[in-house]
């Protein structure tokens, strides 16, 4: 009595991971405690940073912007989306907690599907957030200045970087089945963000200061990102951009793997 | 060798030093409801999730719709229907929603889905609340919910958890009525349960596990006939118990009983029930409470294992 499936098994495996990014998105979107902080936090901080710094835009070494709030907006795009992606970690931690993740592995759902459906939800999101912190940035008059194209490239590079750095608290949360433990991996995010140039350009920093943020990864993806923002749209900062997420993203995404297949063979 | 619904082979699970399970074996018959029975801690779950496959057995093998639970696990997965402990259920979701994933984890195509999820709302009495959110059900639609996604795929072997443990008693019955219709379907069923009376309700045939080992196995009337006389119960005054138990000593074998009490095997039956009061009032002994029990999974239970379950109900009068 059995129901037999002889369905195509790569249409099932996509449609799981489908209906999991799905479910993914729907659970994030359904607890706005969760997603409003990523949008509110880093607009008050551009707020305040572009209250303080206007005048800064007038330094010889400082480059050439419409505004100072202009020079923030992919950096506070990135902020929100990095603040953000511990959301897949901890919403996966709890479905370990509380047994959904293992009513999922009693079901013969592609076992890869299980970690798609979530990254990709997640990076749907994402998109989603950066698109809104987009528009409020329009709406107070600092647009990217290579038009669309720019834009939709901050938004792409936005969403893969929600994998890089939830590629941390995914891997975190397989490895303990804790949603505290993965929450707690938000501070570091928090700290490399403001070790780098999101909100001013390394030439004017001095010291360890410095020399750390030249060498953070999230300098090396700002800065082309940056320039999609405030010199116009090219596919060279995009690959660039792109080119550096990918770098921590094999290697977040890579622990997140091993993680993944350590509780696989753990059961 | 026959394909049983499910046949285990010295199972064995250790976490580090601890075993868990300690050499299990059993086999469950086609159609049957078995009865997997145990106080907490007593290997039950460990043993359900090797079934299922969420847990590697450390030693011996299991087989569940025919299949090799570590070598064709996929296999297993898509003959069984599996509702966990707790009803792990995604509060953030609607019942629909939640039935229609399940379907799809299954491989069910939209069309099988939309219908297959239609059908068991219905069943399960849910349609009304269907596009509600989970976290707003009640403890016993959330059980439902669960049953009904365990059948999405029309399992032919279907694993219950501990199903209506922190359940009301209406709410209980719903699920057992539940049970025993799938089970009239031709669905076998594989219960855990720490309730005595839910595996003497619905079980053909039951297993009582304790220490990670299976200590009785059998249909329960056969179970309870064979640890023979009735069980009887006085309630004494602290200062009367030792007096209490050498009366009550002529008269039966001596049984585990709480305390403040003292239980024998009554030989002979009730019948020699005069006697044992008569007994009691010479040499005298002030009685609180007197009770006589037929034997029960209870005592059947305390007669392999020198214990009584926790929260068992059974010996209550």
């Amino acid at each position: 009595m059995t129901a037999t499936i002889a369905r195509p098994r790569r249409v099932v495996v996509v449609e799981q991971a489908l209906i999991l990014a799905r479910r993914s998105v729907m659970n994030t979107w359904r607890q706005p405690a969760s997603w409003i902080p990523s949008i509110i936090f880093p607009l008050m901080m551009a707020a305040i940073y572009s209250a303080q710094f206007e005048r800064v835009t007038d330094l010889p070494q400082f480059p050439e912007v419409d505004s100072f709030l202009q020079f923030i907006l992919p950096a506070t795009i990135l902020q929100g989306i990095s603040f953000n992606a511990g959301e897949a970690g901890s919403a996966l931690a709890t479905d370990i907690e509380t047994g959904f993740f293992d009513r999922l592995m009693t079901s013969p759902v592609g076992r890869q599907s299980v970690l798609i459906g979530r990254l990709a939800g997640a990076a749907t999101f994402s998109a989603l957030l950066a698109a809104v912190l987009m528009l409020v940035f329009l709406v107070f008059g600092a647009a990217p200045d290579g038009g669309l194209p720019s834009a939709l490239a901050i938004v792409l590079i936005a969403a893969a970087l929600s994998l890089s750095v939830g590629g941390i608290s995914v891997a975190v949360a397989l490895k303990t089945g804790s949603a505290e433990a993965t929450q707690a991996v938000f501070p570091l995010t928090f700290i490399a963000i403001f070790v780098s140039s999101a909100f001013f350009p390394t030439e004017l920093m001095s010291g360890w200061y410095q020399t750390a943020a030249e060498a953070n990864p999230f300098t090396l993806i700002i800065d082309p990102t940056r320039r999609l923002a405030i010199e116009g749209f090219s596919f060279a900062d995009l690959g660039q951009a792109l080119f550096w997420v990918a770098v921590v993203g094999v290697f977040t995404l890579g622990l997140s793997y091993r993680a993944y297949l350590g509780r696989l063979r753990r059961a | 060798m026959a394909n049983h619904p499910v046949e285990a082979e010295g199972l064995v699970r250790t976490f580090g030093d601890l075993t868990a399970v300690a050499g299990i074996d059993l086999i469950v018959e086609e159609g049957e409801i078995f009865g997997f029975l145990g106080p907490n801690g007593a290997g039950k779950s460990t043993t359900v999730r090797m079934l299922v496959t969420l847990l590697r057995p450390s030693a011996g093998v299991a087989r569940v719709a025919g299949f090799d639970v570590v070598n064709e696990p996929n296999a297993v997965r898509r003959s069984i229907g599996v509702a966990l402990q707790d009803a792990a259920i995604d509060p953030l979701m609607t019942g629909n929603e939640l039935l229609r994933l399940q379907a799809v984890l299954h491989g069910l195509g939209r069309k099988e889905s939309t219908r297959r999820t239609g059908e068991l709302l219905e069943r399960v009495g849910l349609t009304v609340a269907a596009d509600r959110k989970v976290g707003e059900y009640s403890g016993g639609m959330r059980r439902r919910l669960d049953l009904a996604m365990a059948l999405i795929h029309r399992p032919s072997v279907l694993f219950l958890d501990e199903p209506t443990t922190g359940l009301d008693p209406t709410s209980r019955l719903a699920v057992w009525d539940e049970v025993r219709t799938l089970n009239d379907e031709g669905t076998t069923v594989f219960l855990t349960t720490q309730y005595l009376e839910e595996a003497d309700e619905l079980a053909g045939r039951v297993a009582i596990i304790d220490g990670g080992r299976i200590v009785r196995e059998g249909a329960p009337a056969a179970l309870k006939a064979a640890v023979g006389d009735p069980t009887l119960r006085v309630e004494v005054d602290e200062e009367w118990l030792c007096e209490a138990r050498t009366v009550l000593a002529a008269f039966g074998e001596e049984r585990p009983a709480r305390a403040g009490r003292a239980a024998i095997g009554l030989r002979g039956g009730t019948a020699r029930l005069a006697e044992v009061v008569r007994a009691l009032d010479d040499a005298g002994v002030p009685v609180g409470h007197l009770e006589v029990d037929l034997p029960s999974l209870d005592d059947v239970f305390a007669e392999a294992t020198g214990r009584r379950l926790e929260g068992a109900g059974a010996s209550a009068a």
